[in-house]
């Protein structure tokens, strides 16, 4: 994992109460494997457009489903901008 | 044949520490707990100090800090106090019959300080950016919510809202619940996280609050002459409340008895109280009646004792009008000399400080009373503790409303 991944799933962890670190992995399905809700959806939406001063549409957010998909999603964002 | 309400558990966080026995030791000892605020820069404000509480308030592990992120301070005081409690009472949780166990927990303001926070984002970031958990975090029946889900009690569950009285009134109305046989078991007290920018700035905008910001633990001087109005303060009080029966059948140790509850309003002004003290007369007269004794059995009350003039004058008359010639004899001391007022915590506070005193027999002092007000001329237990062969013990709560609760606890 490079530090931009890293830094995903602390904050994916710091969203999900009921899930350790350690258990996040790269190709881990948020909703699936991870078990988030809808609030943790718009809870982790809320941190990563803080964290990373971007926004992130709906639609967007449908097309994302594991850890990486979040990482790449910042990595074209900050390639766009 | 009337119910009888019992003390199972109690749990506390204030300004003088986590958990019962910490809090029982500094009150005993005669400690204040207020300090300069550390929580915002408060240079510009009138009033610097609060009964903050300062630090790690969960040093048992009550709640997971996962779980803090999601909660105001509010919630997160709440939960704390009923882990300890919970902890306390050696109720296995969730209990037999969920449907039989309330939860009822006071809070004047709720989350303040996340309503602050999502105005200042609005204002800068826009519409967008708002926090999609400021809603849960800012209600008040959220705390006997989270309560529910994090101990499995499925009865009765509300907020209650009552300002100053709020602690009081919520524990009044779950001793209620389970009297009338509406409930078996009940989490109820008050909680309150207010030291916040708009809170100290409206407090003082009211002209309500101590200046006394270079002498911050001599600030707070119930029934003193010298005093200059309430220092602010936040934390929980936390009880776990049973019915006599459901507490024998599971052999818990019972911790005292809640015996009566009284409640009125004065109808009068919207921050003022009743010079003349009927309504604080009646919710003590209301709770000594229902505990069915005399007042001369009455050992010790708890004052509201706020270190404002309204009410220590008036709180002092009330006393005098409802206890005649015993209230000489009457040990009165105000705690909020060394917590400060904790708003819509301070009833349960209170109660619990009421019960450790039947319980041991130990009066908690009213420090900083150097220079007692004329018309102030009780017993209150001036700058240390004191011993005092105890029964019963009254609590009073008066609000901003004009609310007035109080509670007849009696030693077990």
């Amino acid at each position: 994992m490079d530090d931009l991944e890293k830094k995903v799933v602390d904050l994916i962890a710091e969203v999900l109460v009921d899930v350790n670190k350690e258990n996040i992995q790269l190709d881990s399905k948020i909703v699936e494997d991870l078990g988030a809700e809808s609030l943790d959806i718009y809870d982790m939406i809320a941190l990563l457009e803080d964290e990373f001063g971007m926004e992130i549409t709906d639609e967007e957010v449908e097309q994302i489903q594991t850890v990486k998909d979040v990482a790449n999603f910042i990595r074209n964002h900050r390639k766009a901008s | 044949m009337r119910r009888r309400v019992v003390v199972t558990g109690m749990g506390m966080v204030t300004c003088l520490g986590s958990g019962v026995p910490a809090n029982w030791e500094a009150v005993t000892a005669g400690r204040s707990g207020v300090r300069s605020i550390t929580a915002f820069d408060c240079t510009d404000y009138h009033t610097r100090i609060a009964g903050e509480i300062q630090g790690d308030f969960d040093p048992c592990g009550h709640v997971p800090v996962k779980e803090f992120r999601r909660m105001d301070r509010y919630q997160q005081f709440a939960l704390v106090a009923a882990g300890e409690a919970i902890k306390d009472s050696g109720l296995s949780c969730p209990p037999e019959e969920p449907y039989r166990a309330a939860v009822v927990i006071g809070s004047g303001m709720g989350g303040l300080a996340t309503i602050e926070k999502g105005s200042d984002i609005l204002r800068e970031k826009g519409p967008k950016r708002v926090n999609p958990l400021l809603i849960p975090m800012t209600v008040i029946n959220l705390a006997p919510g989270m309560i529910s889900i994090k101990y499995g009690f499925k009865g009765p569950n509300f907020g209650v809202v009552n300002a100053c009285t709020s602690g009081a009134s919520a524990i009044g109305e779950a001793y209620r619940l389970i009297l009338e046989g509406r409930a078996d078991v009940a989490i109820t007290g008050g909680t309150e996280a207010v030291v916040t920018r708009l809170s100290i700035a409206a407090f003082n905008a009211l002209r309500a609050l101590s200046e006394r910001n270079d002498e911050p633990d001599k600030a707070s001087r119930p029934f003193d002459a010298d005093r200059d109005g309430f220092v602010i303060a936040e934390g929980a009080g936390i009880l776990v409340l049973e019915s006599l029966e459901h507490a024998t059948r599971r052999g818990a140790e019972v911790r005292a008895e809640i015996v009566g509850y009284g409640a009125t309003d004065d109808a009068y002004h919207f921050v003022m109280p009743d010079p003349e003290g009927e309504g604080a007369l009646m919710a003590m007269k209301l709770a000594v009646e229902e505990a069915g004794i005399d007042v001369s059995q009455v050992g010790y009350v708890n004052a509201h004792g706020t270190s404002t003039e309204l009410n220590d004058v008036m709180e002092t008359e009330a006393v005098k009008k409802l206890f005649g010639t015993h209230a000489k004899d009457l040990a009165v001391s105000s705690t909020k000399s060394m917590t400060g007022h904790l708003i819509g915590a301070a009833g349960a506070v209170e109660a619990i400080y009421s019960i450790m005193a039947v319980r041991t027999g130990i009066i908690p002092p009213t420090i900083n009373l150097d220079n007692p007000d004329p018309k102030c001329d009780l017993d209150y237990t001036p700058h240390t503790a004191r011993t005092k062969e105890l029964e019963y013990a009254l609590t009073n709560s008066f609000a901003f409303g004009g609310q007035n609760a109080c509670l007849a606890v009696k030693r077990a």
